[in-house]
């Protein structure tokens, strides 16, 4: 995981960045129905019905119906940022003007040794003020756009999305029509009667649940399938390796 | 939740949780488990090196759920030494290396009480360093039934000219590694002889061995598990802990010692407690040092 300097003016705050979701879904390998052994993904090409190995296989960029730009591995590296060392600050926002719309993903950064103080200092700033840091910053062989703010007393980098990957609203919004002022007055009274502080721990995933609940229900039961062993082929093995085994066994057997 | 910084090595480690009691019916806490693995790694260490380590966790102990983790977890500290490793669907995968002692507690800190490794390192995936018959008994068979198809097994090998070493799995089975060292024999190739070798020692005693996984044909048998010649499979790493109700290693033996006890009726004998294992191991040394280093071949037969 990446770890660096935050840095702007002179401060300079050495840290490691962390994820801070872990997305919650529930995996699970596909099988093949017959006798329960994992199942693989290969490339398969539709043109000569056959399975493609990985050394055949490039990159195309599709500009048309079957026409397409091959690029390699070298050529998108020899494009790719290199690798930032440090968060450099240039702006601090107001966070209330970056609509949610913009946050990509979340991650904690954690201090590294020597870094604490400042640290908390600048955790402490960025509360009081409700401002965030913007930075651009390399991650794997991305460079980001991200907002460094404080969330209960630690520092949180929050990727953004660049302003050309937001779609805009525009033509989302009816525009015919006026709102009377009398329904606007009805429609917060009843908005009012349902407000609440934000308290996500009230919420969970409940097929989430469900199906761990499930799950663990059929492994009390016993209502696992085991894969088979891979065979590779049938038999005991080649027959000159097997001829010579069974020479030395008898000799074992016999001095036993 | 207790917590408390280490430094070793100059490398800050946060350590939590040691009051914990990971082996309840025991009583061997979090605590114990570092200190265990702390006076095991001079031994353990060698072992771990440059293969791509496979965490066994028990947050919650050994009575309750455990869950392996294969990829270094996302949060570990900076100084962890990792590698990429290729999967069998030809996606990446980041593995942490337990190449030094503080990488071991920190390990051993997430409550990973069982450490896996591969048959190869993960600069040679392809060409294993040891080849290896996994005796795994059956439901109504022991670990003495192991210690008879062992020593059969071991003459076998010295037949054919290859030094052999067991290990007890620290729960109900041995393992028996025959060191290669040379980066020739694919696993492929020690797929092919451990299987042979097991359906002939399943066709001469048939009584005693069988060469198929399926459970219910070997309840009375000792399955000779040729399958863990694979790229893809781990197995516990000699001197890890096992995840049992009593703090088991899975410990290197000597010859002699099976042959000793394998007439005898206590298969709890061949088992190796934690402080058992520390006192044999500061005492013999490294029993499978030789499992790093001898060189051997496959016999092209």
């Amino acid at each position: 995981m990446w770890s660096g300097t935050i840095s702007f003016s002179l401060v300079a705050i050495p840290v490691q960045l962390v994820k801070a979701v872990k997305p919650g879904r529930i995996s699970f390998r596909t099988l093949h129905s017959k006798d329960y052994s994992p199942l693989a993904r290969r490339m398969f090409c539709p043109k000569q019905e056959k399975i493609v190995p990985p050394d055949e296989i490039v990159r195309g960029y599709e500009i048309g119906p079957d026409r397409y730009i091959p690029i390699t591995d070298e050529e998108l590296e020899s494009v790719s940022p290199e690798r930032s060392r440090t968060i450099e600050i240039v702006e601090f926002i107001d966070m209330k003007e970056v609509d949610p719309i913009y946050y990509d993903h979340p991650y904690y950064l954690v201090p590294l040794k020597g870094g604490e103080k400042a640290y908390r200092l600048l955790a402490e700033v960025l509360r009081r003020t409700n401002r965030a840091g913007l930075a651009r910053f390399v991650l794997a062989e991305r460079e980001y756009l991200v907002a460094v703010k404080s969330t209960e007393g630690a520092l949180t980098l929050i990727t953004l999305h660049y302003s050309e990957e937001v779609l805009t609203a525009d033509g989302i919004a009816p525009k015919e029509g006026k709102v009377a002022a009398k329904e606007i007055k009805r429609m917060e009274k009843s908005i009012k009667s349902m407000m609440a502080g934000f308290d996500p721990g009230k919420y969970a995933d409940e097929r989430r649940e469900k199906v761990m609940n499930l799950l663990k229900h059929k492994m009390k039961e016993q209502a696992l399938v085991e894969a088979p062993a891979v065979e590779e082929e049938e038999g005991e093995g080649p027959p000159d390796l097997v001829a010579a085994l069974e020479k030395i066994m008898h000799d074992v057997k016999k001095s036993r | 939740m207790s917590r408390k910084v280490v430094e070793v090595a100059g490398k800050r480690l946060s350590l939590s949780n040691l009051e914990k009691d990971l082996y309840p019916s025991y009583g061997f806490t979090k605590a114990h488990v570092l200190e265990y693995y702390s006076r095991i790694a001079e031994f353990i260490m060698p072992h771990l090196k440059d293969r791509a380590l496979t965490l066994k966790r028990y947050p919650d102990g050994v009575e309750k759920e455990f869950f392996f983790e294969k990829r270094c977890p996302s949060h570990h500290p900076a100084w962890v030494k990792t590698a990429e490793v290729r999967r069998d669907e030809g996606e990446q995968m980041t593995v942490c290396l337990a190449n030094d002692p503080e990488t071991l507690l920190w390990v051993a800190n997430l409550a990973s009480l069982e450490l896996h490794v591969p048959l190869a390192r993960t600069s040679s995936p392809e060409t294993p360093d040891a080849m290896v018959f996994d005796l795994d008994p059956g439901e109504k068979a022991n670990i003495l039934d192991c210690a008879r198809v062992a020593l059969i097994l071991r003459e076998l090998l010295s037949r054919l000219h290859l030094s052999s070493y067991p290990k007890t799995s620290g729960q109900k089975g041995l393992h028996v590694f025959v060191p290669l060292n040379c980066q020739e024999a694919t696993f492929e190739d020690t797929k092919k002889f451990s299987k042979a070798v097991a359906v002939i020692m399943q066709k001469n005693y048939p009584d005693l061995v069988t060469a198929k996984m399926a459970k219910e044909l070997r309840t009375e048998k000792v399955f000779i598990n040729w399958s863990q010649n694979d790229a893809s499979k781990t197995m516990i790493c000699v001197y890890s802990l096992r995840a049992r109700e009593k703090p088991f290693v899975s410990f290197p033996l000597e010859w002699r010692q099976l042959e000793q006890l394998a007439g005898q009726g206590d298969p709890e004998r061949l088992q190796v407690i934690y402080s058992e294992a520390v006192s044999r191991a500061e005492k013999m040394g490294d029993l499978f040092r030789e499992v790093l280093l001898k060189k051997q071949k496959l016999p092209h037969l």
